[in-house]
């Protein structure tokens, strides 16, 4: 197994990185970023939409500071997971990505911006032939979805990060850079509902950095995750909780906000969910319930979507646990 | 003798320490142990066991056996420098690489080489066309192909293969080879393959089935079938298994060099390196004299390397063809396609006991998943039957199995081989039947325990048998009375056992016939190193280190200055290879009759040189003494050196052959051993009843290996088989498609248990000490793995009252069988569903009598060498010493079905209704 060549592009700050994706967009030649590559090079080795030109981002001094309202793009999850600064339930998602090696390599703009993930998509060559390749890859055949067939539009491949709904619940807001300036966005603008598409990253654009309100140590919450094993898996499904309560004895400055991941081709913030359930005076069984409800997995992941559905429920409360008497 | 005669010859000053003599490395002749710090020690092995006596107790010296040795090639492996398959690098090597099936099922029509021939780089491109001869593991079953030569079978069956200066032009010469296929209707599920089809996945001519897709099946009914027609309480389930795959860390890799000398030498990490030897003097058409089998460090075989491979052929012919060395390293999805792990499986099972608590029958039905093709099957098909016959009493035994042709990779044999699925299924039916009985299954385990020296029902010869001790240190260690049906809820322990053969009595090519099973040949020169030629395949599991660790132990030497020399064919005597948990059993047999050979002449030397009687001499560190003084005596070496006057290196050869056993019957041969393994395990589990994952919190596992010869590497052979035996209970599943395509071929969706999910083991060693195994070893390879599938399930089932029978017990599966029982008790939540519980019935009582009698018998029958035979059936009042087909008017003993089961056969069953092409009147062929 061996990933086709590239040419690799090793810029040391951001707007000579910019200056490079902008002449390829120009040239209209193919390119891929490179952060930490723990999931970009294993989709090289099996020939997952490979380009002929890689620019990685390690060099880039800025893209690495961290402190408590700024994450850069290329930050270690390792240090993440250990950093003194982080929430905890950052610090919590962190520490349950994959295993300690993937996080000593993989980056938090990497693990924000992970591709979607598919079993009919996520296989060597040979296998993807046996099945005629499929829409996500479909080398030149437009082949259709394999998950849901006959509607050549979307793709349903599921994105299985775990970093994401912490952040959304924390309410990050991320910055990008591109060949046409600078933008900084709420993280639950940034992605899109297509397995291709994912987000609103433009060709030659990067994420920066995301920054947190400076009170969000004033937030409490949990990140529960869904794994067969407790080493290496992606996400089966996630469930990140935040709440803040200004006045134990009293429910009305009571703000709630809840995110899922690992569900759907997007993380999503369930906001409609939040606000009907705060209005309602809902308990934690009735919020996990609709939650439940809420999220329509497909059956592209080692679980079946009707048991991530499921559990999603169970994570909830999980996650809530720590409101109990509250809600 | 005094000592100045002993050296005379030397010069020597008085008062100064003698020279060294010559070989003896000087004054520091002792190498130093390493440190063992670091490895777990087993609990419970080390209480004093009443043994016996073994043919082989004269022969020991206290070198090596029964102490903790690390792997006399574990110093190669651990820095890195241990070569394996992909690690041999010749020079001007060549690339090569397989083009795979992307269809299931399909003919081919024609390929189209030329394009791929002509890119520079590309140096030839094979087909099948040419190599049309066909090969396997098996004699009687051989049906594969070095490439497909007219049809696929599977998807990445292979079609051709290039050899090319580097892997992308390979890759490259690879896509442009044209096949035009007829697609044709692929068979994935196994029931279909019962039935007749059109096209059936291969031919077998007159032995062929009807016209399906039944490679093998077998009809067995032992016993009395009375008993079964009416019992006091039956356990019946319906069982499937998920095929699963050995998992090991190296992917198959080879290299084929055609040398100078026009002889073909063959690196490969193979476990069987005499039967590809074979394999490829058929499809080369050369005779087997012009080839070299080396085998490189194996990365793991557990099975999924002891078949002769397509591969390797291919790699052969591409050598022959460019001149030049090729190598072909697999990708991990090329692993899966080639497989041969262990069988996707749909398990009947009905167990059946009587009031006295006793097993009156079991009955059994397996439908096994072949795959593409035959690989070990026909033994597979049989071991899911006879494997479950001992350890325990059993009044009858009826099974119906059958392995059938699927378009998927070939299933073959895998660490456990053919016992796994069925002992599961049995364990746990005696759970369930001692559930309805209300009594401790562990009791009426130890209750219906076959004693040592006995007959099973069908016939096999069971010598040493451990397995009550095996019960008893378990229930002692996990502290089963507090424990069992007591934790709260979702906290659960379960009992398991296994039985396993130690290695196949019939070998698996009897040409020539009477040829021994192993063969170890011994050469010492002057220096006193003693080298031995073996060809058993070291692949992990520390045979190199056993026949060192046996030399060693014979003559009197520290193993340090035992070199094992076990690689290449053309110097190593035949041997089988390492499957069915043989080659402790047999090599290390083959190492202490050769060493008894030079033992002989070096105490003959010694004799001549101290003029004493052989028969008072005995042999020690390095020593050769009288045994009523041992100042009276001379050194090894020196000894060694008087045995080499006028002849010069002392040679030897031993040799293992089994000695004759076994009924008479069709398939008598099948699980026929010489000694069998004996285990029984406890696991401790948390299950959470709201998500359906189960965690394995501690395993206690008590395995009887006759004798440990190296605990060390008993020990890690246990705590290994629960890892690989965990991840086919709770994880680990070759998952495919309706239609056909296998969707984890990777490591990361195909789910091995990591260390997060590794449980504390406690492994405890019985030794049992087997009178015909080496100084009374048996196996621990295989025998390990069984039990752990079943504690597990039984501890689940402690903990939340659930019964699974479908393995892997994923989460998403147990919270269906939750889901289902909350449902229908009409319970809110999955954590009011109700904990078992357990209450002695009257039973339990007569039960303990029964096993305390039955310990008292067994403690007898090993250390009386006057036993006299026992028969299976004893304990259901027939006479001990008379087979029961003698003296019972309705036993039964029949290997072929009955119109009458054939009006209403079980699922496996019903592929006797076909009629064999050979028995076929004229005019039913079509």
């Amino acid at each position: 197994m061996k990933s086709p060549p590239f040419k690799l592009f090793q810029p040391t700050s951001i707007d000579e990185a910019i200056e490079i994706s902008k002449k390829f967009v120009q040239e209209q030649e193919d390119f891929d970023w490179i952060a930490g590559g723990t999931d970009l090079l294993p989709n090289y080795k099996w020939h997952l939409n490979t380009k002929p030109n890689v620019i990685s981002l390690a060099s880039i001094e800025e893209l690495h500071r961290l402190d408590s309202e700024h994450i850069g793009a290329m930050v270690r999850l390792h240090d993440l997971a250990k950093s003194e600064f982080a929430h905890p339930i950052i610090r919590k998602a962190a520490s349950s990505i994959a295993s300690v090696l993937i996080r000593q390599s993989g980056t938090v703009g990497g693990n924000i911006a992970l591709d979607t993930r598919c079993f009919w998509f996520n296989q060597a060559e040979e296998w993807r032939r046996s099945i005629e390749w499929c829409h996500k890859c479909d080398c030149g055949t437009s082949a259709d979805c394999r998950v849901i067939p006959n509607q050549n539009e979307l793709c349903v491949a599921t994105y299985q990060a775990d970093l994401a709904p912490s952040l959304l619940v924390l309410n990050a807001k991320i910055h990008l850079c591109g060949p046409e300036g600078s933008r900084t966005l709420f993280l639950s603008e940034f992605f899109e509902l297509d397995g291709i598409k994912r987000n609103v990253l433009k060709q030659g654009e990067i994420i920066t950095h995301l920054t947190l309100d400076n009170d969000i140590s004033s937030w409490s919450g949990d990140y529960q995750k869904l794994s067969l094993r407790k080493s290496w898996d992606f996400p089966e499904a996630g469930v990140a909780v935040a709440w803040r309560l200004s006045d134990e004895s009293n429910n009305e400055n009571f703000e709630l906000r809840i995110a899922t991941t690992a569900l759907e081709s997007v993380p999503r913030l369930h906001q409609k969910l939040t606000s009907d359930a705060l209005k309602n005076n809902s308990t934690i069984d009735e919020i996990a319930s609709k939650l439940k409800k809420d999220v329509k997995p497909v059956n592209n992941t080692t679980f079946p979507p009707n048991y991530r559905k499921k559990m999603v429920e169970v994570l909830c409360k999980k996650a809530l646990g720590g409101l109990k008497g509250v809600l | 003798m005094s000592k100045d005669k002993e050296i005379k010859g030397y010069r020597q000053q008085p008062g100064k320490i003698p020279f060294a003599k010559p070989g003896s490395g000087g004054r520091e002749p002792f190498s130093k142990l390493r440190d063992l710090e670091m490895i777990p020690k087993s609990e419970g092995g080390y209480r004093a066991q009443p043994k016996g006596k073994n043919r082989h107790d004269h022969l020991l010296t206290g070198s090596t056996i029964g102490r903790r040795t690390p792997l006399v090639d574990s110093n190669w492996k651990v820095t890195g420098q241990a070569k394996y398959g992909d690690d041999i690098r010749l020079p001007n090597e060549l690339i090569g690489r397989i083009l795979r099936s992307p269809h299931h099922y399909a003919r081919i029509r024609s390929i189209d080489t030329s394009e791929a021939e002509s890119i520079k780089g590309v140096l030839a491109v094979e087909t099948g066309q040419k190599h049309t001869d066909l090969f396997g593991v098996l004699p009687v079953t051989k049906d594969e192909h070095a490439m497909a030569v007219d049809k696929v079978r599977h998807v990445g069956d292979l079609v051709a293969c290039v050899a090319a200066e580097n892997e992308s032009v390979a890759l490259e010469a690879l896509r442009k080879i044209k096949v035009d296929y007829e697609v044709l209707n692929p068979i994935i599920d196994m029931k279909k393959s019962l039935k007749d089809v059109e096209e059936p996945i291969h031919n077998r001519g007159k032995y062929h089935i009807g016209r399906s897709n039944v490679q093998k099946r077998v009809f067995q009914e032992f016993g009395n079938f009375e008993s079964v027609k009416n019992p006091y309480v039956s356990s019946k389930s319906k069982w499937k298994y998920a095929g699963v795959n050995h998992g090991f860390t190296e992917p198959h890799a080879v290299v084929a060099d055609w040398e100078p000398s026009g002889r073909l030498t063959l690196y490969t990490p193979q476990q069987v390196p005499h039967y590809v030897h074979r394999s490829l003097a058929d499809v080369l058409k050369i005779p087997m004299h012009q080839i070299n089998v080396h085998r490189t460090f194996v990365g793991g075989g557990f099975g999924g390397k002891s078949d002769p491979f397509p591969h390797e052929m291919c790699a052969a012919i591409l050598a022959r063809k460019t001149g030049r060395p090729v190598r072909i390293t697999f990708d991990r999805d090329e692993v899966f396609y080639t497989n041969r792990g262990r069988h996707p499986s749909h398990i009947e099972m009905n167990l059946h006991a009587d009031k006295e608590g006793r097993i009156c029958g079991i009955e059994t039905d397996a439908l096994i998943d072949g795959g593409g093709f035959a690989s070990f099957g026909h033994v597979t098909t049989y071991y899911n039957g006879v494997l479950h016959t001992a350890p325990y009493e059993i009044g009858s035994f009826h099974y119906t199995g059958a392995r059938v042709w699927t378009n998927k990779p070939a299933s073959g044999a895998m660490r456990g081989h053919g016992a796994v699925n069925s002992r599961c299924a049995v364990e746990l039916g005696i759970d369930d039947i001692c559930e309805q009985l209300e009594v401790d299954p562990i009791t009426f385990r130890l209750a219906n325990l076959l004693p040592p020296h006995s007959s099973t029902i069908t016939g096999f010869r069971i010598t040493s048998i451990g397995m009550r001790d095996c019960l008893e240190k378990v229930r002692e260690a996990c502290d089963w009375e507090q424990k069992f049906r007591k934790l709260p809820f979702g906290h659960g322990i379960g009992i398991g056992c296994g039985f396993f053969i130690s290695g196949s009595g019939l070998p698996i090519h009897w040409d020539p016939n009477k040829f021994p099973h192993a063969t170890v040949h011994l050469k010492i020169d002057m220096d006193g190193g003693v080298t031995i030629h073996t060809g058993a395949a070291d692949i992990g599991q520390g045979s190199d280190t056993v026949v060192a660790q046996s030399v060693s132990e014979v003559l009197g030497l520290p193993i340090e200055m035992i070199r094992v020399k076990s690689r290449d064919s053309d110097t190593s005597p035949v041997d089988l290879g390492s499957y069915s948990s043989r080659v402790t059993f047999m090599n290390a047999n083959a190492a202490i009759s050769a060493a008894i050979k030079i033992r002989d002449e070096l105490i003959k030397a010694t004799a001549d040189i101290c003029n004493v009687e052989e028969k008072s001499l005995v042999i020690g560190d390095r020593r050769i003494y009288q045994k009523k003084d041992p100042a009276v005596g001379v050194s090894y070496l020196e000894a060694l050196h008087k045995a080499q006057e006028e002849r010069g290196a002392l040679i030897s050869s031993g040799a293992y052959r089994t000695p004759p056993m076994g009924g008479v019957h069709k398939g008598a041969a099948a699980g026929l051993a010489p000694a069998y393994s004996f285990s029984a395990y406890a696991a401790e589990v948390k299950v959470d009843a709201e998500t359906g994952i189960t965690e394995v919190v501690k395993v206690w596992a008590a395995h009887d290996c006759g004798r440990a010869l190296n605990p060390l590497s008993v020990e890690g052979q246990i705590i290994g088989s629960c890892h690989m035996g965990l991840g086919q209970v709770l994880t680990e599943e070759m998952r495919y498609t309706k239609k056909g395509n296998l969707l984890n071929p990777n490591l990361l969706e195909y789910k091995i248990p990591t260390i997060h999910e590794m449980p504390e083991v406690v492994p405890i060693i019985v030794e049992s000490n087997d009178p015909e195994g080496p100084f009374g070893a048996k196996e621990a390879g295989e025998g390990p793995l069984l039990p752990i599938l079943p504690a597990v399930c039984n501890a689940v089932y402690d903990a939340i009252g659930i019964r699974t029978n479908e393995l892997p017990i994923t989460p998403d599966k147990l919270y269906k069988l939750i889901e289902k029982k909350v449902r229908s008790l009409k319970l809110d939540s999955p954590l009011n569903l109700p904990n078992p519980k357990l209450n002695y019935s009257k039973l339990q009582n007569t039960l303990e009598d029964r096993a305390d009698n039955h310990k008292v018998r067994d403690q007898d029958r090993k250390l009386d060498p006057k036993r006299e035979p026992y028969y299976n059936g004893t304990i259901f009042g027939k006479v001990s010493t008379i087979p029961p087909e003698e003296q019972d008017e309705r036993w039964t003993l029949s290997v072929t079905p009955s119109e009458e089961y054939l009006a209403n056969p079980r699922l496996a069953g019903s592929a006797w209704k076909h009629v064999e092409v050979r028995h076929m009147k004229r005019g039913d062929e079509t």
